[in-house]
């Protein structure tokens, strides 16, 4: 057993990706082994046969000619500026200027604190304005977070109220652009994961466009919701198959997400990709060490099903 | 150009013949300037192009060796260093600074590296071949030479067909295997790195080279 252990693990002390512990163990095995000893020299032998292969090398003139030839594609290339991007605050940003200007901090601090002391006498509630596409109302201010994400099904619109110095609604078809804009900040809303998901729902009809995708895959790999991580998980069914980052985060699902839904529902997305490789790897490990029986049973099934790949 | 923006632009020196321990050694260095890569960045996003070229010039040379180890073509790799330098100018905006510049640019070469390796791989060409600017092609091997006091024509000629039977061995790992040896092999970097930059998990870039290592080993094994 403790001689498979080090044959598994070899590749991997040879490559220096051991802990420091295991490699205490690894080596303290070896040195009393002949077998293993021979197998880690053989290891080693092969890391530097490798060196027999000649690197291609960056003379001069190629890396020369190639930053030419970028510096002048870099001429006729615009950075792309998505609309909503023009209002978000950079925050981050403001702060480094800050950072580095500490007159200006103090002024700023200074007119707040005069401007607050003026206007706390007359706190009235904002009226929230309503837009639509077109409209005379547009969006003008930064926008702070979404608020909410209501479909009416019947008259095919969605409505997201959002924040901006004061609360905004916004009335459109789910797809206008500026509606996928805004469902893609409701992605990220830190503190309601009801906008989170029906923004996810939302969503799930346009994980054809990149930035849709990354959202969702982002989603589901991050959210700490067990329904925003299952809604992204549904939009994405469809690109298990063809988008190995989608592809990627479900098996990163399968092998790590804490609930048990999530992870069954993400097995089930890789039936059509068992023939992957990677897949195929996780999949052996699952039906032989996974605690949960159902993910066991299935992955086992799976491998069955095309045994011819092994 | 902003007055920040030109006392960084520290000149890149342009270096001939390494080794594989000076490539290393040289993305070591070239990470070394780092440190003002937020400044840079923020520059860069504001439109500054000069500070985006900065930024360049400090991967450019791992970049470029990288895909040209991968691609084995001179046009190809520089195809891709264009392409991902482009990508990156054009959405640096979205650049949010949740990882490393260098984790972020290495991320998109690897994408563009794995989309010419799968197209590679559809239209089985292993070629032991490089191909140069000039459309030339030069055979790889024979690039090999033993300059070492004592070096005799038959280690030479053995050292040749080592260098062969590694070459059509590496043609033989799926582009993903072959994505994760050459970071680790031959660019030094940690698995946690490598899971980082191809969106997966340490663990499952650690299932890959074992996986890649272990058809290598079978491939050559004849060899000793």
């Amino acid at each position: 057993m403790k001689c498979d252990w080090v044959k598994e693990n070899i590749v991997f002390y040879v490559y220096d990706e051991m802990a420091d512990d295991a490699k205490f163990e690894f080596m303290h095995h070896v040195q009393h082994c002949a077998g293993c000893k021979q197998e880690l020299e053989a290891a080693q032998a092969f890391r530097s046969d490798l060196g027999a292969l000649p690197e291609p090398e960056v003379t001069p003139n190629f890396l020369a000619s190639s930053r030419m030839h970028l510096q002048e594609a870099l001429e006729h290339t615009e950075q792309s500026r998505s609309v909503l991007g023009a209002f978000i605050f950079d925050f981050a940003g403001w702060m480094h200027q800050i950072k580095l200007a500490p007159a200006l901090t103090a002024a700023l601090l200074m007119i707040g604190f005069a401007g607050g002391s003026i206007t706390t006498w007359k706190l009235v509630p904002q009226k929230a304005i309503i837009s639509e596409p077109g409209g005379p109302s547009g969006p003008d201010a930064n926008v702070a977070g979404i608020q909410s994400v209501v479909t009416d099904t019947n008259s095919n619109k969605v409505t997201i109220t959002y924040d901006t110095l004061r609360p905004h609604t916004y009335v459109s078809t789910p797809d206008d652009p500026r509606v996928q804009e805004l469902l893609l900040l409701g992605t990220r809303n830190r503190t309601n994961s009801d906008v989170r998901i029906g923004s996810v729902d939302m969503l799930k009809d346009h994980a054809q466009d990149n930035e849709v995708r990354d959202a969702l895959v982002s989603r589901l790999r991050f959210d700490d919701n067990v329904s925003v991580r299952l809604s992204a998980l549904g939009a994405l069914k469809g690109y298990v198959r063809d988008d190995v980052h989608v592809r990627d985060a479900v098996m990163e699902a399968l092998l790590h997400d804490g609930n048990p839904g999530v992870r069954r529902e993400a097995i089930a997305l890789l039936d059509s990709v068992k023939a992957d490789t990677s897949v195929r790897e996780a999949l052996r490990n699952l039906a032989l060490r996974d605690p949960d029986q159902y993910i066991r049973t299935q992955a086992q099934k799976y491998l069955e099903n095309t045994p011819h790949l092994d | 150009m902003p007055a920040e923006t030109a006392v960084l632009k520290a000149p890149v020196g342009v270096s001939g013949a390494r080794g594989h321990s000076q490539s290393t050694g040289d993305m070591v260095s070239q990470t070394i300037g780092r440190v003002n890569d937020s400044e840079l960045i923020r520059a860069a996003q504001r439109g500054d192009r000069a500070a985006f070229e900065v930024l360049v010039r400090q991967y450019d040379q791992a970049v470029l060796r990288l895909a040209l180890h991968l691609t084995n073509s001179e046009p190809d790799a520089r195809d891709i260093y264009q392409e991902a330098f482009l990508k990156a100018y054009r959405h640096i905006g979205n650049f949010r600074f949740e990882c490393s510049f260098y984790t972020w640019i290495y991320r998109i070469v690897t994408n563009l590296c794995l989309d010419h390796l799968r197209k590679r791989q559809t239209r089985k060409e292993d070629p032991p071949v490089v191909m140069v600017s000039s459309g030339q092609e030069v055979v790889l091997l024979d690039r090999v030479s033993d300059d070492r006091a004592g070096a005799n024509p038959e280690r030479d000629l053995m050292r040749r067909e080592l260098g062969a039977k590694i070459a059509l061995a590496l043609t033989k790992l799926t582009p993903r295997e072959r994505m994760v040896f050459e970071l680790k092999h031959y660019q030094g970097l940690r698995l946690r790195t490598i899971g980082e930059m191809l969106n997966t998990t340490e663990e499952t870039a650690k299932n890959t080279l074992f996986r890649a290592t272990q058809k290598l080993r079978s491939a050559l094994s004849p060899m000793r």
